[in-house]
């Protein structure tokens, strides 16, 4: 939200996770098995990050394990899931059926619409939906309005500031500028609408570098940026990398049960206590595979076969 | 030629599609996905098929990936919408056509995807609804579908959570709760297929495996027949071909249970054109 001058905002992985406070409202960039900011999220769990209060469009793994760490109070995405590929979010499931969490699921165009009301500055805008949906039972801060021009009833929504967002960028560079593809999904809307951006890039690189590749996120918009290189593993990072179905689809076994959940975060997060551990754990080669899927589309194929 | 539900499924999807619609499927959907490219190939050409959750436009996949946001999906996509673009024109009214799925439909389409049992202390969280409860005011038709309607537990009489709004919920009706977009048009399952006169699931045709009986006996609510009930139109030769070829892995498999999967069927003699 507000603009961010420093000129040099290269912190560790460590600090820039220092950043979030226990009971930070959190939005989470990236979708479903692409750009989470894992990383972050990992490091989030290593220093024992408690209440949080998350937000997002569709999202898997990085709220998964992040409930499974016991850090999530509030959940406040639209979906949270491994799709019909490896089906429903065990850990967030099994918190939200044990009454663990509160469940204020949400709608991807109402959290959008509610970004732009913090973008724009002002208090609440409509949405024509929700009516008639049970998501606004969970949504007692809906209202009711009335068009002064129309007369039409329509639900109005709340300005959404996130306390601080978390992202993951392809490339950036000191000062903040950040690059990755589309799809961008709420990432830019998260990055203007937020008190605090943090992120983390797969290369540090110098702005030239990143003003060639195209700017996505601009410096005066992020507090602080680390470089995280396989930052969103187990996720795709197009075009660094393709998402790690393999390792997905262990974690989706593991976190079928509580203990399963605890060894996974055990051995994969607070075992590995940085990064590069972590990167070990899964394997060079590993992750080299998953760099390869431009060789062909037999190669691309063989990830997800 | 053979061919198994799964297939004869999605090309049943597929034909809810008219030519010159703009379509959008949600995440999870890798039938609605896979139908969109089928029809893209056969009998709507100059649909505008918006890519699940990359929100590409008019891609030529050279694979179908397990997941709705892969890079994969965007190949030889001239243009990726962003985020809000898609959404503006959904909202907006510009979107002709969007698949929905639900762990529970109802008899007037309301579909739940939220949770089965109270949503204080669910019995089954499910994933969630995306963007849908938005959506499905002002897309002007949807193509609901379930691939466990013989579970007996999809179809039910009232869902536990209303996530998506079909044609009528305690709330009121579509019109008189001011939604643009005329709601429900259709309702595929692995036993036959529904359309909503009134607002109201009708049955109108079923799978030449299934009877009326079994239909009955799977569905929740009670629902009216229409008087010329008649089999799913089997699927073309082309149809088949721009399916297999689209969907190499299979990923559409994935929405069956393996019972299912062994239904297998063939063209009869004098059975529809295989043009």
């Amino acid at each position: 939200m507000p603009f961010f001058m420093d000129t040099d905002k290269l912190v560790t992985l460590e600090e820039a996770a220092g950043r979030v406070r226990d009971g930070d409202v959190v939005a989470l960039g990236g979708g479903l098995s692409a750009r989470l900011p894992m990383a972050l999220v990992r490091e989030l769990v290593r220093q024992g990050r408690r209440d949080l209060h998350l937000v997002g469009s569709a999202h898997g793994i990085d709220v998964d394990l992040l409930v499974a760490a016991g850090a999530v109070s509030v959940c406040e995405e639209s979906y949270v899931g491994f799709e019909q590929d490896l089906g429903l979010a065990p850990a967030y499931r099994r918190a939200a059926e044990g009454g663990d969490i509160r469940l204020a699921e949400s709608c991807c165009v109402t959290m959008l619409t509610q970004l732009r009301a913090a973008e724009a500055g002002v208090p609440f805008l409509p949405v024509r939906g929700v009516k008639g949906s049970d998501i606004r039972r969970l949504h007692p801060e809906y209202a009711e309005i009335t068009c002064p021009f129309t007369g039409e009833v329509l639900i109005a929504v709340p300005a959404l500031s996130p306390d601080v967002a978390l992202i993951h960028a392809s490339l950036g560079d000191r000062r903040g500028n950040l690059h990755f593809d589309k799809p961008y999904v709420l990432d830019e809307r998260f990055a203007s609408a937020s008190q605090l951006v943090i992120a983390t890039v797969e290369r540090m690189v110098s702005t030239e570098e990143v003003a060639e590749a195209g700017v996505t996120v601009p410096a005066h918009l992020v507090t602080a940026v680390a470089e995280a290189p396989f930052g969103a593993h187990p996720t795709s990072c197009y075009p660094e990398y393709a998402y790690d179905r393999n390792h997905l689809r262990d974690y989706v076994a593991a976190a079928a049960t509580a203990e399963g959940a605890s060894e996974y975060l055990a051995h994969y997060v607070t075992g590995a206590p940085t990064e590069l551990a972590y990167r070990k754990l899964v394997g060079e080669e590993n992750l080299e595979r998953l760099t390869g899927w431009d060789k062909s589309t037999h190669a691309w194929k063989e990830l997800f076969a | 030629m053979t061919f198994t539900i799964d297939e004869w499924f999605v090309v049943t999807l597929a034909r809810t599609i008219k030519d010159r619609e703009a379509v959008f499927h949600g995440f999870g959907s890798p039938c609605a996905q896979v139908a969109m490219h089928v029809a893209r190939h056969t009998h709507a050409r100059d649909m505008l098929l918006v890519e699940g959750a990359t929100y590409a436009v008019n891609p030529e996949p050279e694979f179908i990936p397990p997941t709705g946001n892969d890079l994969a999906l965007q190949h030889r996509a001239v243009y990726q919408l962003r985020f809000e673009e898609f959404f503006d024109a959904a909202i907006r009214g510009d979107i002709d056509r969007m698949f929905l799925s639900g762990g529970q439909i109802d008899a007037w389409g309301n579909t739940n995807v939220t949770a089965v049992g109270p949503i204080e202390r669910p019995k089954v969280k499910l994933g969630g609804g995306g963007g849908g409860c938005n959506l499905a005011a002002t897309i002007k038709n949807l193509t609901l579908w379930t691939t466990r309607h013989g579970s007996g537990r999809t179809l039910v009489e009232q869902c536990d959570f209303v996530t998506d709004m079909g044609h009528r919920t305690k709330e009121g009706t579509r019109t008189e709760l001011g939604f643009t977009g005329g709601g429900p048009e259709w309702l595929v399952t692995e036993l036959g297929v529904f359309d909503f006169p009134q607002g109201r699931a009708r049955l109108r045709q079923t799978y030449p495996d299934v009877t009326l009986d079994q239909v009955t006996d799977a569905t929740g609510f009670s629902f009216e027949v229409a008087g010329d009930l008649k089999h799913v139109p089997f699927p073309s030769a082309a149809e088949l071909a721009a399916l297999r070829s689209v969907d190499p892995l299979g990923v559409r498999r994935q929405e069956f249970s393996s019972t299912e999967l062994k239904r297998v069927f063939e063209h009869g003699s004098g059975a529809s054109c295989a043009c």
